[in-house]
């Protein structure tokens, strides 16, 4: 019985060990690659080789550094205005009687279910009569409404369950609307603030459809979109290619071995946004 | 008298109608307003620019006689099973197996494993999988030489027979995603005693997902269901970067076919009509979908 129970944990930990081989060598090869030339690449791509071309991080830094600075200044941008309309309009929806919150609430978050590119068209073209094509604002604004919508329901369903001795207390004590929501609210909510800026950072961040059809050139072409432009000599092969993706995925990594538990619990979150 | 009574409610709450006014703007704006002009285009032969021709529902009927529309949904229905079936299985499994796994220490290890390439941007992801599935020297090719399987190695994602699954292949095993934090979610949910009195009785391993996690996990699975349709559905990037719906129309799907009606051939008009179109489409999956979930509910 127990040698039964021992040969099982054995086979469990192979099945385990293989399946986390071959989810993570596609990685391990990328980064491999990326300080390879071209004729290395072709000989032996399955592991590190000498000599290590680390010039193909310099060859791919010059073309998406800037392009990685627009994508921080966009995804910043994006949670911070998220933030700021979710947070406000989930707490007038959550703690007043105002008359027709439900059917506020029920316009706001209706339109989740569309998918983003049945809209293209028509919001490509609003976007451009706003004069917003090739802007920051004109990459943030857009999905922002589909962040806020999903921040709203994330955010009410938290603040309602805020006991309302609390706010009740706080308003006996003369605690206006604006100062409960800075004062007592907000500190109270820094896990689903958490949350919803980390899902709309991985939305902003990882974008590609809406980024390419509303930029143009190099002025503020987020990385993702410019990692599909990257090119390099002859000779150098997909080597630069290789480094440039590894420096795109490097901020959220590191983000995220700082905040993993957060990180988790956004990931999941995006789940109820269907 | 109760007229008086609400305004001085509206009154009263005038500032909460401050907070909710940025929300309601940018949503009129970004999605209202552009989905309803885009039921209005629809009806126009439109270039973006100077030429705008009312013409019915001209756009609506060119639509239905669109060998091209036809085959992307006729893609887009092989990528949505092709995904629902690799969700429902791979990450399952790999939640199975992880959590059969004794200790917490090496559970946690391989938890972290398979959770850590999910934030990986999926742009990434996608080219990185170009290289694996490339011609001459995509690594799978290389592989496969290297293993005397020459005769099997072929352009993959050139190739109008295989293109379409060398899509679906992408990011193989399949267990880095949201499916796989559903299942280990869903089982941690899983009273301990359930597995106790399981044991009590003799059942084994395989037994036990059998009779206590198959069944109990049937609320993540009908999420991972919904979810995977949605993400699905709006397949546009790996097509868009490997492919461009190639070779043929055979990875050809209807996001891509809106883009590329729209910004390789101006006519922005038609594209608007693919919307709409898509649009009941989704409303109709969505009701069925959730009709088929509920009766799975009420059948156990």
């Amino acid at each position: 019985m127990k040698s039964k129970k021992v040969t099982l944990e054995v086979v469990v930990s192979v099945i385990a060990a293989i399946l986390l081989f071959v989810t993570f060598y596609p990685f391990f090869m990328l980064l491999c690659g990326s300080l390879k030339d071209k004729m290395q690449l072709i000989e032996n791509p399955w592991f590190f080789d000498l000599p290590m071309h680390f010039g193909n991080y310099r060859v791919a830094g010059s073309q998406i550094l800037w392009p990685l600075f627009n994508s921080l200044v966009i995804t910043a941008g994006g949670i911070l205005l998220t933030l700021a309309i979710s947070g406000l309009a989930a707490y007038a929806i959550a703690h007043s009687d105002m008359p027709g919150k439900s059917i506020i609430y029920f316009y706001i978050i209706s339109l989740l279910m569309v998918p983003g590119f049945v809209i293209l068209i028509p919001q490509f073209l609003v976007v451009r009569d706003m004069n917003l094509f090739n802007t920051y604002l004109g990459q943030i604004l857009p999905p922002t409404a589909n962040n806020v919508a999903m921040g709203v329901m994330l955010m009410t369903s938290f603040f309602k369950a805020i006991p309302s001795s609390i706010t009740e207390s706080a308003k006996v004590e003369g605690c206006g609307s604006v100062r409960l929501f800075g004062r007592i609210i907000l500190p109270l909510s820094k896990p689903i603030m958490a949350t919803v800026a980390i899902t709309t950072g991985l939305n902003l961040w990882n974008n590609y459809m809406w980024p390419l059809i509303i930029t143009n050139g190099q002025k503020v072409v987020p990385v993702i979109v410019a990692i599909t432009r990257i090119t390099a000599s002859i000779s150098e092969g997909d080597g630069p290619l290789f480094a440039g993706y590894v420096i795109a995925a490097l901020p959220i990594l590191v983000l995220f071995s700082f905040a993993s538990k957060q990180f988790i619990e956004g990931i999941t979150a995006g789940a109820v946004k269907g | 008298m109760q007229k008086k009574a609400l305004r001085k409610r509206l009154w009263k709450n005038k500032i909460f109608y401050l907070f909710v006014l940025p929300a309601l703007l940018i949503i009129t704006i970004f999605k209202y307003y552009p989905f309803l002009t885009s039921i209005y285009q629809s009806g126009f032969r439109w270039n973006g620019a100077n030429v705008h021709m009312f013409i019915g529902l001209e756009n609506y009927k060119e639509l239905m006689g669109d060998k091209a529309f036809w085959t992307s949904i006729f893609n887009i229905i092989k990528i949505c099973i092709g995904t629902i079936v690799i969700n429902l299985t791979f990450p399952f499994l790999a939640a199975e197996v992880v959590t059969n796994l004794k200790g917490a220490r090496k559970q946690n290890f391989f938890k972290m494993g398979f959770i850590v390439p999910m934030v990986v941007p999926g742009m990434v992801v996608t080219l990185l999988w170009k290289w694996i599935l490339a011609g001459d020297y995509g690594v799978l090719n290389m592989l496969l030489r290297a293993i005397g399987l020459e005769s099997l190695t072929k352009p993959w994602l050139a190739t109008s027979s295989t293109a379409l699954w060398a899509i679906l292949a992408i990011n193989f095993p399949w267990i880095a995603g949201l499916p796989f934090l559903l299942y280990l979610a869903g089982k941690q949910s899983i009273s301990g005693d359930l597995y106790e009195a399981a044991e009590l009785e003799g059942a084994g391993t395989l037994q036990k997902i059998r009779y206590i996690d198959l069944p109990l996990l049937s609320s993540q699975r009908k999420l991972v269901v919904t979810y995977m349709l949605i993400q699905a559905f709006q397949m546009f990037d790996q097509p868009f970067v490997l492919t461009s719906g190639g070779p043929g129309m055979s990875t050809l799907t209807p996001a891509l076919h809106i883009y590329q009606r729209a910004f390789n051939y101006n006519q922005f008009g038609y594209s608007a009509a693919i919307g709409v179109v898509l649009f009941l489409v989704v409303v109709c999956v969505t009701i069925v979908n959730q009709k088929l979930l509920k009766e799975s509910e009420n059948m156990g």
